[in-house]
């Protein structure tokens, strides 16, 4: 059988001027035609851009018109490392997945764990450029610097756990790392994550659906490259300062290790903005019983750190019906959840499992499911539009176990799923039904009780997330420091958007966002200027993080964004007050920060970024 | 007559997931009550950094561990947490 397309065997010439903590080295596939082709970059790209999400928007904006389908060829699939990936920097280990979103129709990046990222750049690589579409499905095999694309055919239609299985197998090497996607890429379901390490996933924005469309399931990696930092002893040394902070902190050292983010379930339904039902209420009735406290009790077998990360918030559960699995996290267990009035912890679990498995973000089909449960409940959407399948009652667990497959393989009325929430909504005619922002159903916080972090929802490049500014951490968490979460100041809008540029830092850094519970901006850099040897300040690492921002917003911008009509929130946040709990009363005053926010970043009162902004930045040569 | 909800490592402490009390003025005389009733574990746990709300609103967004507590209050009480 051909199962060989097309070979690159080369050897790295000396590089008259050595770089640390990267290789300066890209890879570029081209699916269409076979080639793979390699290019270098300088030390002044990651004095720039610093990596991952900075590394990627350079070449998206550069290479690509953002007008294009997200699933023509046009499209490029970028997956990069950071600054600190594949060092032993605290939880220093991460990747991002960059592309323009199908779900969204605006960027993509969605960050993953586990240790396929640390293999890639100890393969020799710090990213890889897939750009095309290849007729039959394929794969990529990465051994350092031996690098082919090869048949595919045969785990074609495989879930994610056989293929890791198929493919390790065939590599003869059980340390070897795969990044895959399930059949929910195979067949374009717009909310596909790229999974790694079975239970990992690169998931927001349907990245795993660009990497269908372009016939590539898998990408295989193993490296034996030592990745060098200027100097090993002091950057050590740092290190273990850092890693001694987390371990002595008491999120960090000892809630996340010991209940995993589940732990969040009765934390944010005590303060009452714990979306239930379709955001209709701020607490779940049982939330107790699908707690972070119940699963550690019932079904914890152990943890399971990420590659270099002192915190392990990862989950090993075992349950009778499955087996050893991994998760859910707290975000999949509200949205397979409380979210749809689902109580109970075991078919929640399950249904974790089978997202991971079939490769779907939890969020946005858990999302998704609210929104057709929302629609059933109004009577947009009836029964004899399902015919014999579950009706889609609030609590109904069947719903889970029975859509969640279809939804992956496009089957049935899964297949009018596997376009979203708000595509449903759209075509079911109540567009108020769909909880979701840019497109991309909402993560597990009602931000009437969190007013900041309603203004982040609205306000984020990659739509309805939580992740890319965290301010949770301020207003209910008290991390760094307790914030009114009804405050609307211009102090909370400052926080937000510090929080959005150091978020992207620590994502460009290839650390994971959870260190900031220990960790502050002098922290990320001086971990940053000693694996590089530069002495940038704090503000200046920051500015990277403000120029990713704007690259971001500008990729949106010319991909159509209408920020009148996009930055903005489901009705029922800012209209409809909160009807019961803590927050009773509350909306979000989305109307009364968005145009200080506008300032504040420097752009135009029409959310533009004017032209003062880009020449500060560096971004000229993008327009 | 209050109820005071533990949550996480505090359960394993106090053993039990709720309690109720009675004529306690405010935070910190109910902390006083607890660290007598729960020994220094508890206060251990408490001590570095907690979150702790009447009614579902954090204390540190009202008059801190001056918080009245009133009859019918409900109060929950966690040691450090986060996540995401
Ligand atoms: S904190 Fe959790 S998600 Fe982050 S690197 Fe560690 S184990 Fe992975």
């Amino acid at each position: 059988m051909e199962n060989y397309f097309y070979s690159l065997d080369i050897l790295y010439h000396a590089r008259g001027e050595f770089m640390y903590g990267y290789w300066g080295k890209i890879l570029r596939v081209n699916l269409s035609t076979g080639k793979i082709s390699i290019e270098e970059f300088e030390e002044e790209f990651v004095k720039k851009w610093l990596g991952t999400r900075g590394f990627a928007i350079h070449y998206l904006l550069k290479e690509m018109d953002p007008k294009i389908d997200a699933f023509s060829e046009e499209n490029k699939l970028i997956f990069s490392t950071g600054a600190l990936t594949g060092t032993v920097a605290p939880t220093g280990g991460r990747y991002m997945v960059i592309t323009k979103s199908p779900l969204t129709g605006f960027i993509a990046m969605a960050n993953s764990g586990g240790f396929f990222g640390a293999e890639l750049k100890m393969a020799g690589w710090d990213m890889i450029i897939v750009e095309g579409k290849s007729e039959k499905p394929v794969y990529l095999r990465i051994e350092d610097e031996k690098v082919e694309l090869r048949d595919a055919t045969h785990v074609w239609g495989k879930r994610v756990s056989e293929t890791e299985k198929i493919l390790r197998k065939e590599f003869g090497d059980k340390h070897v790392q795969i990044a895959s996607i399930g059949p929910a890429g195979e067949n374009l379901v717009r909310f596909s994550a790229i999974m790694n390490n079975g239970h990992r996933a690169a998931a927001r924005g349907g990245v795993g659906a660009v990497m269908g469309s372009k016939k590539l399931k898998a990408i295989v990696v193993r490296g034996h490259k030592r990745i060098e930092v200027i100097d090993r002893k002091k950057f050590i040394s740092v290190m273990r300062e850092k890693t001694e902070i987390l371990k002595n902190d008491p999120v960090a050292g000892q809630g996340l290790p010991a209940y995993g983010t589940a732990i969040l379930v009765n934390i944010i339904n005590q303060n009452g903005l714990y979306p239930t039902m379709n955001f209709r209420y701020g607490q779940f009735k049982y939330a107790e019983e699908q707690s972070g406290e119940a699963m550690s009790k019932k079904y914890l077998k152990r943890n399971k750190p990420c590659y270099a990360c002192p915190i392990g918030c990862g989950r090993v559960n075992e349950m009778d019906t499955i087996g050893e699995t991994e998760g859910p996290e707290y975000e999949s267990t509200w949205a397979l959840g409380a979210n749809l009035g689902i109580n109970d912890l075991a078919s929640i679990i399950e249904a974790n499992h089978m997202c991971d498995d079939f490769g779907l973000d939890t969020i946005s089909t858990g999302g998704t499911l609210a929104t057709a449960m929302e629609l059933y409940d109004r009577g947009f959407l009836k029964q004899e539009d399902l015919g014999d399948a579950p009706p889609f009652r609030w609590g109904n667990t069947e719903v889970l176990h029975y859509y969640i497959p279809r939804i992956a393989r496009r089957e049935g009325f899964g297949s009018i799923l596997a376009e979203g929430g708000y595509r449903l909504a759209e075509k079911y005619g109540c567009l108020d039904c769909f909880m979701g922002v840019k497109k991309q159903e909402l993560p597990a916080y009602d931000p009437r009780g969190a007013e900041g972090h309603g203004l982040g929802y609205a306000t984020d490049n990659r739509g309805g997330d939580h992740i890319k500014a965290y301010l949770i951490s301020p207003e209910i968490l008290g991390y760094p420091f307790k914030m009114d979460p009804h405050d609307i100041s211009d102090e909370k809008v400052k926080m937000l958007i510090l929080f959005q540029d150091l978020t992207a830092v620590i994502d460009a850094a290839g650390m994971c966002v959870f260190t900031t519970f220990g960790l502050g901006g002098d922290d990320y850099r001086d971990l940053l200027n000693a694996a590089f040897g530069y002495n940038f300040t704090t503000e200046e690492w920051l500015k990277v993080g403000e120029r990713i921002w704007n690259a971001e917003r500008l990729f949106n911008l010319k991909a159509g964004l209408n920020p009148e009509k996009d930055d903005t929130l489901p009705k029922r946040l800012t209209d409809e007050p909160m009807p019961e709990g803590p927050n009773k009363g509350h909306v979000v005053r989305l109307k009364e920060m968005l145009p200080r926010y506008y300032a504040l970043r420097g752009w135009n009162p029409d959310g533009t970024i004017p032209e003062e902004k880009i020449k500060e930045l560096g971004l000229e040569e993008y327009l | 007559m209050s109820r005071v909800k533990f949550f996480a490592t505090l359960r394993d402490i106090t053993g039990v997931r709720e309690i109720n009390v009675e004529g306690v003025k405010n935070i910190k005389e109910l902390l006083e009550i607890l660290y007598s009733r729960y020994g220094e574990r508890f206060r251990k746990e408490m001590e570095r950094k907690n979150m702790i709300l009447v009614n579902g609103r954090n204390v540190l967004d009202l008059q801190g561990y001056e918080t009245k507590i009133e009859e019918e209050d409900e109060i929950s009480i966690f040691p450090p947490v986060g996540g995401g």
